[in-house]
């Protein structure tokens, strides 16, 4: 705001227009806030309408059940940005959260030589890097062969999951019988507090401000925007779509390892089918959150936003005894609507 | 002529759009049995005319009256109940459908259950084709055409909904002589018949041919109407442009230097073939050409957006080879699109426009310099003047001229010393087209070279040094400014 008012000073002539222009301005930023009110008038309804909906206790459990739809909706919001979509979130949540269960319980086997247990560090780290080359793997196939991100990662959703049955054998991790436990400071991560806060919710947060960051002050973040804002100008600027794609998706499924690892530690067990459908919930939290569907506007704020939306109003719906069969269809009306309103919000921004 | 019924009046039409006003105050009325030829420059407002006629966009102030109906806006089906057809400038057909299916695109004529009766739908087609003279398998995929094919399905199309007041958008842009003539005689039909006709056309050349009346709008106001036999083109243009033409082109003598770019013998696409020119320092070197000589190619080959198949590119004497556009812009080069939403991020403001080019060649996790993207956005919004002098405004809110003038500052804070214009004024307002004529001589008076790509005979010969003409893909002359003139230029074009 402050350079725009450097700025005016110069143009005393065009004033009236820049007066217009600031009407639509302020009614702009009074839009972007929108997820953000929503979310305090729905917390501010429930906080009247139950009376366990406001206790420590309640709140710290929708915490660490939103944190983690909300670390998968910050790289699907990344992807978004681009114009893409990523369909394997979850996917990738799942197989490097198998990955990292099985190393952390069993000892590694590689070609008949049995290396042992590895640390636990090391684990994770495995786990980490697979979500990381799953998803330059996503970017990689769109980019060289230019099939639509929708399609591409479909397909690769599929494949994930396969990989993930393979590495479990079908079973969960650990198996009840044999084994090692998953290591206490996992459990923590999980379903621990920190400070009196849930670790995972915190975590989430943290995800959220380095992508904040990335997206913000970073040649990345700034070709992200670029690519799904008009393509042909980012390629007409020497950005490189290629690599560009290829880092957002690896991004998300770094992204996703982490919430799947944080899902491992709070359910203490993995499984291939893990947190399956996830990835339309991550998609519906970026939606709500007011990034655009199309690419190159929005941001991470708006989606963990959208993903505290979803959150609270589950528990909100548990809490007010609606069925879950309702429940369903509540949240899948709040999806519908918001897209209205946003479609309806561009119109009138556009129009002016 | 004046005693015959008029058809369509527009009394004091206004057309705003958010940061532009497209059309001031429009008043002209359309006869039974005339052809109006509507001309004026790019921006002038004429698209945006006939689209308020068709009802796609709405006036935001005026009437229109029809017959005897008045209305202040329109809508689509509103315009055609009314009578009102219109051809569009950019087809407006469905490729993958037939020719039948996008002549009676939603009214295909049907059997007693509702089937659609295909034996009659592509008789009648084949005699709706026949009428204008065209002679297309009316079942064939409508992709598969030739663009000036195609251009006249979309006539077809919109003529047989029976319009009593018929809009030609740019109808001839596409089409060779032989199929405009054809297109000349169906008009003349439609006159006889009573029909009344707005014709858009760049071609000056066709008043004479088809125009009984002529009317010139220059900044979204009707400067004059005129019967044909008064507009000859000296009087139009200078209706058109509205000043003379130095004021319009602020030319600057610069000393020519040493060679910039060398391009010998290049190929590449669908129809570059054998292109050698050397551009020099200082220089403005402009490259004409008819619709498909090529001219379009030339700026994505030379900045590593189209792969070349032969041929070499020296820049200061070292030859070059642009794989990406990052290439280019590392060597020194930038590209002003010819269609400016393939230059600008519409939804960012001012700063991230201006520096997407300092991304090239950069490392994705290097940090962005935004303490440098705004001193340099502030400076170059007060210099080049851009309105809104906002940084904070996104630049879909800005007007043509100023978008073309945020880009152009973007090349000039990355550095770039040899700019391809293509097409640097199509869609902008004259006021804004001096401006950038203003910028250009500059930008070579500070040491760059522009080539500068256009359609505009006007603007080459008021702005370039030396023009190139190009025909079937390939150069077919070099003129220098003295022998620059819309005859020269046409004849080694055509």
């Amino acid at each position: 705001m402050t350079e725009q008012t450097g700025v005016a000073k110069v143009g005393a002539a065009a004033s009236a227009e820049t007066a217009v222009s600031r009407r639509a301005n302020i009614r702009q930023v009074l839009f972007q806030a929108g997820p953000l009110i929503a979310l305090v008038l729905l917390m501010a309804f429930l906080s009247l309408a139950t009376s366990n909906f406001l206790t420590v206790d309640n709140l710290s459990n929708v915490a660490r059940q939103t944190a983690f739809v909300a670390i998968l909706a910050v790289g699907q919001t990344f992807v978004i940005l681009t114009g893409g979509i990523d369909l394997s979130v979850a996917a990738v949540a799942a197989l490097s959260a198998s990955i990292a269960a099985v190393l952390l319980t069993a000892p590694l086997v590689l070609f008949g030589v049995d290396i042992g247990f590895l640390p636990p560090v090391l684990a994770i780290v495995v786990g980490l890097g697979i979500g990381f080359v799953a998803g330059a793997f996503n970017g990689w196939v769109i980019a060289t062969f230019k099939i639509p991100d929708f399609i591409a990662t479909l397909g690769t959703m599929t494949i994930f999951r396969g990989m993930a049955l393979l590495v479990t054998d079908g079973l969960p991790v650990p198996s009840f019988d044999s084994g090692r436990q998953l290591p206490e400071t996992l459990i923590w991560v999980g379903g621990g507090k920190l400070f009196g806060l849930p670790v995972s919710a915190l975590l989430a947060l943290l995800c959220g401000a380095v992508a904040w960051y990335i997206l913000r002050y970073t040649a990345l973040g700034r070709s992200i925007y670029a690519v799904g804002g008009n393509r042909e100008a980012a390629r007409a600027s020497g950005i490189s779509i290629a690599r560009t794609k290829i880092l957002t998706y690896a991004i998300s499924g770094l992204l996703a390892a982490i919430g799947g690892i944080i899902l491992v530690g709070r359910l203490n067990s993995a499984n291939a089918l893990m947190a399956e459908g996830e990835e339309l919930r991550s998609i519906a939290s970026v939606v709500i959150g007011g990034t655009n569907l199309f690419g190159g506007e929005g941001g991470v704020i708006g989606s963990i936003v959208g993903a505290a939306i979803i959150g609270v109003l589950g528990n909100g719906l548990n809490l007010l005894d609606v069925s879950p069969f309702w429940q369903r269809i509540a949240q899948g009306v709040v999806i519908v609507v918001v897209v209205i309103f946003d479609q309806w919000r561009r119109r009138s921004l556009t129009r002016s | 002529m004046s005693d015959h019924k008029i058809l369509l009046k527009l009394d004091r039409i206004e057309k705003r759009f958010p940061g532009v006003l497209a059309l001031k105050s429009i008043s002209l009325d359309v006869r039974a049995g005339e052809v109006q030829v509507l001309l004026g420059e790019n921006g002038a407002g004429k698209s945006t005319l006939m689209k308020i006629l068709a009802g796609e966009y709405q006036a935001t102030g005026g009437t229109i009256t029809i017959g005897d109906r008045t209305v202040s806006t329109l809508t689509p089906e509103l315009a055609a109940e009314l009578g009102i057809g219109l051809v569009h400038q950019e087809l407006s057909l469905v490729p993958a459908l037939s020719v039948t299916e996008n002549i009676f695109l939603g009214r295909m004529p049907r059997g007693p259950l509702g089937k659609i009766d295909w034996g009659k739908a592509h008789a009648e087609a084949r005699r709706a084709l026949a009428a204008l003279g065209v002679t297309i398998d009316p079942a064939t995929e409508v992709r598969r055409l030739e663009v000036a094919e195609q251009q006249l399905v979309e006539i077809t199309r919109v003529l047989e909904r029976g319009p009593r007041i018929l809009l030609l958008d740019e109808p001839t842009s596409a089409l060779s002589d032989g199929e405009r003539s054809r297109l000349f005689d169906v008009i003349r039909r439609l006159k006889q018949r009573g029909h009344g006709m707005i014709y858009i056309s760049h071609h000056l050349s066709e008043i004479p041919m088809i125009a009984d009346r002529v009317t010139v709008l220059r900044d979204g106001i009707v400067i004059d109407t005129l019967p044909a036999d008064k507009a000859d083109e000296e009087t139009v243009i200078g209706m058109m442009v509205g000043h003379s033409l130095a004021d319009q082109f602020p030319k600057v003598k610069v000393e020519r230097g040493k060679p910039t770019l060398s391009v010998d013998r290049l190929a590449s696409g669908k129809t570059l073939k054998d292109i050698s020119f050397t551009l020099h320092r200082g220089e403005i070197l402009g490259v004409y050409g008819l619709m498909g000589a090529g001219q379009a190619e030339i700026a994505a080959a030379l900045f590593g957006l189209q792969d070349l198949k032969s041929g070499t590119i020296e820049v200061d004497g070292r030859p070059v080879h642009f794989r990406y556009s990052s290439d280019a812009i590392a060597a020194g080069l930038g590209l002003i699109s010819r269609d400016r939403r393939q230059s600008l991020v519409p939804m960012q403001p001012v700063g991230p426009n201006l520096s997407l080019s300092w991304l090239s060649g950069r490392s994705l996790l290097s940090r962005l310099d935004l303490k440098r993207e705004r001193t340099e956005s502030e400076r170059y919004v007060r210099e080049l003047r851009v309105r809104p002098a906002s940084l904070a405004h996104r630049l879909m809110f800005f007007s043509g001229g100023n978008q073309q003038k945020v880009i152009l500052a973007r090349w000039m804070s990355s550095g770039a010393k040899i700019l391809i214009f293509d097409e640097p004024t199509r869609g902008i307002d004259v006021g804004a087209k001096a401006e950038v004529f203003a910028l250009m001589s500059r930008l070579v008076a500070d040491g760059a070279s522009i080539l500068m790509i256009s359609s505009e005979l006007n603007e080459l010969i008021g702005m370039a040094d030396r023009v190139l003409v190009m025909r079937h893909g390939r150069l077919s002359a070099e003129l220098p400014r003295e022998q620059l003139s819309q005859e020269n230029l046409l004849r080694h074009a055509s």
